[in-house]
This record gives C-alpha cells, sequence and structure tokens, in this order.
C-alpha cells in the first residue's frame, strides 16, 4: 500500500482528476450495456412473453434503481450528521446517486407507452395491467371475484393516473435532488466556498424526509401492488434496507476500482473501508434481516390468510430455496463474515463480501417482484394441499433475460457514472472536512 | 468547629519528609508530537508496565505504545453467541421439553398451544433470543471493558500529584512504573529526561 496522504497539499492531480482511464471504463460499459441489451431485445423476442419480459425489465430497473438510492442515501446522511470520515468516497456516491437523473427513462417510457396504447394484453388485461393487476380493474374482477372485492375499494389510490403522477414526482424529486448534490458539491471543488456545506447540510434535512416518502410510497407503487390485496405497513423500510445493501455495496466496490485504476491512492484508506463495511453490516445485513423478520413474524404470528398469501407465494415450489438463500445469503453468512473488524479493512474480503451483498441485494429484489400469489389460494382446505399443488414452481431464475438485463441496466448505471467522474474530481478536494477525512483512524 | 491547621493530618497520611516507596517516573511533555515520539522510544526500549496520559485522544498513540489490540470483541462475540444459546434453550426447555431422566424422573415445560402453532415455533422465539443476544454482549462489553482497565477504582498514586493534574488540561504524561523490570531510579530518570520531557519527577505511591 502506499503511503498514507494526511493533507490535502500532498493531493496530486493524476490522482483525483478523472481522465482517460475512466472514460474508458465508461465506454467498455456502455458497450457491455448495449450488447446485453441487443441480446436481451433478441432473447425476449424469441421468448415471445410479454408480461415475463416485462417483469424481469421492472426488477432489473428497481435493482439499478436501488443501487442509485442507497448512495443518494448514503450522500444525505453524510451531510445531514456533517461527518468527516466519508468525505474521501462521498464524490463516488455523489456520482453513483447521480444516476437519478436518467434511470426514470427506464420506468417512465415503458409506462407511458403501456398506458397510451392502452392494449388488450392476453390474460392480464389492458394497459398498466400487463405488470400490476390493478390498472384494470375489470379484467381483475372477472378472474377473480374475491381480489377484485378487496382491490376495488383502494382504487381511489392505485388507480393509472394517479399512479403515472406519483411516478413523475418521485423521479422528478430523485433526479432533481441527486443533480443538486451533486453540482453543488461540484461548485465547491472549484469556488472551495466552505458556505456550501452548510447549504448541503441544510437541504438535506428536507431532502431526507422526501427521501422516506418517495422511496417508501415507490416500493409501495411498484412491487407491493404487484399482489393488489395484500399489505404490509412494513414494506417501504424493507425496501429501503435491500437499497442500503446494494447502493453501499457499490459504493466500496467504486472506491476499490478506482484505487485500483490509480485514483484516490492514500486518500481513502483501510480505516474508511472498514466504516463502509460497518454501513454495509449495519443498514444491509443486520436492519436489513431485523425489518424482514419483523414483517415475516407478523404476518406468521397473526396467520391471517389474506396476509400470509403473500409469503405462501415464496415458499412453494423452488421459491422456498430463494427464501431460504435470502436467510443464509442476504443475513446469517455476510453477518459473520463482517462482524470481524478485518474483513472490512482488507481489501480483497471487503470486495468479496460487497459483491457478495450486491448479488443477493438482487436476489431480494428478484424475490420481492417475481412471485405470483396462486390465484386460487382460497380453493385449498389446507396448506399441504396447496404446497403439493405448486409443488413444480419455478422461479424463473435459469432464464437468461434476467441476466441480460441487469448486466444491460447496470452496466448503464456504471457508464455514466464513470462517464461524470471522468469529467471532473473523483474526491471532494476542496471540502473544509477533507482533511479531517484524510487523517480519519477508527479508535 | 475548628478550623483544620495545615498541618493536620489524617493518619492514613504518612508525615511529610518520610519517603514513600515510588509508583513510577512521570514525564511531561507539551504537545502531542513530543508525547507521540517518546512513546516510541520508550516502547523501543523494552519498558512493560507504562502508560500514557493526554488530555484528549492523540490518534496513532496506541500505535506507537506497541499496544496490542484487546480481545475485548472476541469476549462480546462469546457472550452474545451464550445470549443465543441461552435463548433458545429457555424457550425450546419451557415450551417443548417433554423427556424423562433415566426413566425416574419426568421433565416437562409448560407446553401451551398457541393459536395451533407447533410447539417448537422458533420465529416466535426470535425476538426472545435478539434479546438476550444484545442484552449478554452490552453487558458483558461495560463490565468486561471495566474489569480489564482495573475498574472501578477509588484512588491512583498520580492522581494525588499535583504536575499531574494539567494531563486533563494542556499537558501530555508518560509514566513508567517502579514495578517494571527494567525501571531503575536514576537510569530511568535519566532516560526520561533525554526524551526531551519539559519536566522529570518521581510519584510517590500514596
Amino acid at each position: 500500500m502506499s503511503a498514507s496522504i494526511t493533507t490535502v497539499a500532498d493531493l496530486s492531480d493524476r490522482s483525483i482528476i478523472g481522465d482517460a482511464r475512466l472514460s474508458r471504463t465508461s465506454r467498455a460499459a456502455y458497450a457491455i450495456a448495449f450488447i446485453s441489451l441487443i441480446a436481451a431485445a433478441v432473447v425476449a423476442w424469441k421468448q415471445n412473453d410479454p408480461h415475463g419480459f416485462a417483469m424481469i425489465w421492472l426488477q432489473n430497473g428497481i435493482f439499478a434503481l436501488t443501487l442509485a438510492l442507497g448512495a443518494f442515501f448514503f450522500t444525505l446522511v453524510q451531510h445531514i450528521t456533517n461527518a468527516g470520515w466519508a468525505v474521501a468516497m462521498r464524490r463516488v456516491a455523489e456520482a453513483q446517486a447521480a444516476n437519478l437523473t436518467w434511470i426514470w427513462v427506464i420506468f417512465l417510457a415503458p409506462m407511458f407507452w403501456l398506458l397510451l396504447t392502452n392494449r388488450e394484453w392476453n390474460g392480464f388485461g389492458h394497459g398498466l395491467a400487463l405488470v400490476w393487476p390493478w390498472a384494470d380493474m375489470a379484467h381483475l374482477s372477472a378472474e377473480s371475484p374475491a381480489e377484485g372485492a378487496v382491490v376495488s375499494h383502494k382504487t381511489a389510490f392505485l388507480n393509472p393516473t394517479f399512479f403515472m403522477i406519483r411516478a413523475c414526482f418521485y423521479f422528478a424529486f430523485w433526479a432533481l435532488a441527486a443533480r443538486w448534490f451533486l453540482a453543488t458539491s461540484r461548485r465547491q471543488d472549484q469556488t472551495g466556498d466552505a458556505t456550501l456545506s452548510t447549504k448541503m447540510r441544510y437541504a438535506a434535512a428536507p431532502a431526507l424526509i422526501l427521501f422516506a416518502l418517495t422511496s417508501t410510497f415507490a416500493a409501495v407503487d411498484w412491487i407491493m401492488s404487484l399482489s393488489p390485496a395484500w399489505f404490509s405497513t412494513m414494506f417501504g423500510i424493507y425496501f429501503f434496507a435491500g437499497t442500503c445493501a446494494g447502493g453501499f455495496s457499490v459504493i466500496a466496490i467504486g472506491c476499490l476500482r478506482l484505487q485500483a485504476m490509480g485514483y484516490l491512492r492514500g486518500v481513502i484508506t483501510a480505516e474508511h473501508y472498514q466504516d463502509i463495511g460497518k454501513m454495509i453490516w449495519a443498514f444491509g445485513i443486520v436492519f436489513w434481516a431485523y425489518i424482514a423478520f419483523s414483517q415475516y413474524m407478523l404476518i406468521w404470528y397473526g396467520n391471517l390468510p389474506e396476509e400470509t398469501v403473500w409469503f405462501l407465494a415464496r415458499q412453494v415450489g423452488d421459491w422456498a430455496w430463494v427464501s431460504v438463500a435470502l436467510l443464509f445469503g442476504h443475513f446469517i453468512i455476510p453477518f459473520l463474515f463482517f462482524v470481524s473488524r478485518w474483513t472490512k479493512r482488507w481489501r480483497g474480503t471487503l470486495a468479496f463480501g460487497a459483491l457478495w451483498m450486491l448479488a443477493f441485494a438482487w436476489i431480494d429484489i428478484y424475490w420481492l417482484v417475481m412471485p405470483v400469489v396462486p390465484p386460487d389460494v382460497a380453493t385449498f382446505n389446507t396448506y399441504d394441499a396447496l404446497a403439493a399443488a405448486y409443488a413444480t414452481t419455478s422461479t424463473g431464475l435459469s432464464n437468461p433475460l434476467n441476466y441480460l438485463m441487469m448486466v444491460g441496466f447496470v452496466g448503464l448505471s456504471v457508464a455514466v457514472a464513470t462517464g461524470r467522474l471522468s469529467r471532473g474530481a473523483v474526491l471532494c478536494r476542496r471540502d473544509p472536512r477533507l482533511n479531517e477525512s484524510l487523517q480519519f483512524e477508527n479508535i | 468547629m475548628t478550623t483544620m491547621s495545615p498541618n493536620t493530618k489524617t493518619s492514613s497520611d504518612a508525615p511529610i519528609g518520610a519517603s514513600l516507596p515510588v509508583y513510577g517516573m512521570m514525564a511531561e511533555f507539551e504537545t502531542p508530537a513530543q508525547i507521540m515520539e517518546a512513546a516510541k522510544k520508550v516502547h523501543a526500549a523494552g519498558y512493560r508496565f507504562w502508560d500514557c496520559h493526554v488530555p484528549f485522544p492523540v490518534h496513532g498513540l496506541d500505535k506507537a505504545m506497541g499496544i496490542k489490540r484487546t480481545i475485548l470483541p472476541l469476549l462480546v462475540f462469546g457472550a452474545g453467541l451464550t445470549g443465543t444459546t441461552v435463548g433458545f434453550c429457555l424457550q425450546a426447555f419451557t415450551n417443548a421439553a417433554s423427556f424423562s431422566v433415566w426413566a425416574l424422573v419426568w421433565v416437562s415445560g409448560y407446553p401451551f398451544l398457541i393459536s395451533g402453532k407447533p410447539l417448537m415455533s422458533v420465529p416466535a422465539w426470535i425476538p426472545i433470543i435478539f434479546e438476550l443476544t444484545i442484552l449478554l454482549s452490552a453487558l458483558s462489553a461495560v463490565i468486561l471493558m471495566l474489569v480489564m482497565n482495573g475498574l472501578p477504582r477509588l484512588s491512583h498514586p498520580l492522581l494525588s500529584n499535583n504536575r499531574f493534574r494539567r494531563a486533563t488540561d494542556d499537558r501530555f504524561f508518560i509514566v513508567i512504573e517502579s514495578r517494571d523490570p527494567k525501571y531503575l531510579r536514576s537510569k530511568t530518570e535519566a532516560f526520561m529526561k533525554a526524551l526531551g520531557a519539559k519536566h522529570v519527577e518521581a510519584v510517590e505511591d500514596r
């Protein structure tokens, strides 16, 4: 490891100014993303399954979104707590969060297209009902009268018009806020104006409140309403915890990659890595498990059919394995792996743990979005009878489209973020707390 | 009530002029940088029973002193695991235990069927297992920290030294204890003066 840098004056331009090294990475990521998306289009054409393709699109779109949202939350928290330690890695988080300025295209373009064409999808109803069953109440009530009766009471909230207005509002807020925080931080790079830090700290408070509300409502709108009769008041916070797992892991991986490329040598040290590891451990692993279990236990204990069906859908057939995999892969194994100080400080183990968490963050979203509550669930007398009838339910994880779309959307995120970094400093170089961050040590 | 004359001493105090056993040799420094350098030299000189006293955390000082990392986290992890195990066994026994000891004594907990759940309903136990894990970890962290630091301790020889009071204000002290095998009053005093201390004096063990 190169010698540690202890003051701002020691920084060299090569170490902190984005250049061709980053733009090469960006171009490579664009190439990989476009090749994947073209391949995905070909595969989707051959599979000819509009609903399946739409769900895979939604799931991977949400995954890419969570990576940006997690980084956005990280930025806001560092500002509101006036944290010194994270200044050395904050630009990476800001650049990643700035993906929120374009990621709405992935969502809003197909949503508006579905809405405007308002086509009758074979077996799924009109327009948005290709993905969200409540969007075509006539169809839903005809298919499943009991579910239709329940959902009809929710139409004041769950209707295509209001749904689209809300979606536009979430994306408008995320895009503008993420853009403002990156732009203000960059303005400080130029001017060195310390009052900008204060400004960002003040702005972080209302932004965090709006972040909590928008991410909660977005989770309810786009994921929870996939099973429109079902509800859980903890759903938004569960989504948020998963967001942290993915988002913080990408920050760690991003910093490790930047250092491997020759940036920020001696700027980000084992001390910073230990702290980002703590954040992954606390939010993405422990808090996630706490919320996931709280949600599960209340529903399991209450044992009301209208609530348990959602978990039922996730424990029949192959889904049981995914649920168990989440318990071990998203909690028990990484909990024990990252509980030690050393695994967070060593680059190799941190990279492994962060990639592991990223993979399980993806599986977590998959587990949220993909399972379908058995439509005839009310006709079974016992759990065993239902489990037997649905014993062969497949998870669809073997479908290559999942991975092509994931590489496509994540690749685009990486490409845009590294492109942004290549056109400026990769460090908040004139933040008044930078010296504190450079000298930061865990006690 | 009469005012006490300055010479009045409580019986536990030794009379003025009598030589008390020496607790150690104390060196006073003016800056963190000085004490950092000095600490490296004291460590290099092979002293074992010595410590630094500073008015605020000086980062890297423990490294300069050559202090090994504490094993407290491992002990706390063990205590946490104990809490997990105790929480599970407690509930497994009270809810679902039913066995005989050598066919003589029938041991049973309090098996209650609640909302048709099996007796071994682990999800319902998790909150208690979790709380016990946290409780034992937190308590053991605090208590073991105190024990390993030799606390609580009502008095310390250094606290009766007047110069040492500035350890809470603006001075940095290194104290080498007389029980150190390498301690030799004259040599240690000379050594500490050579470290660049502003002032060196012996601290009485009172």
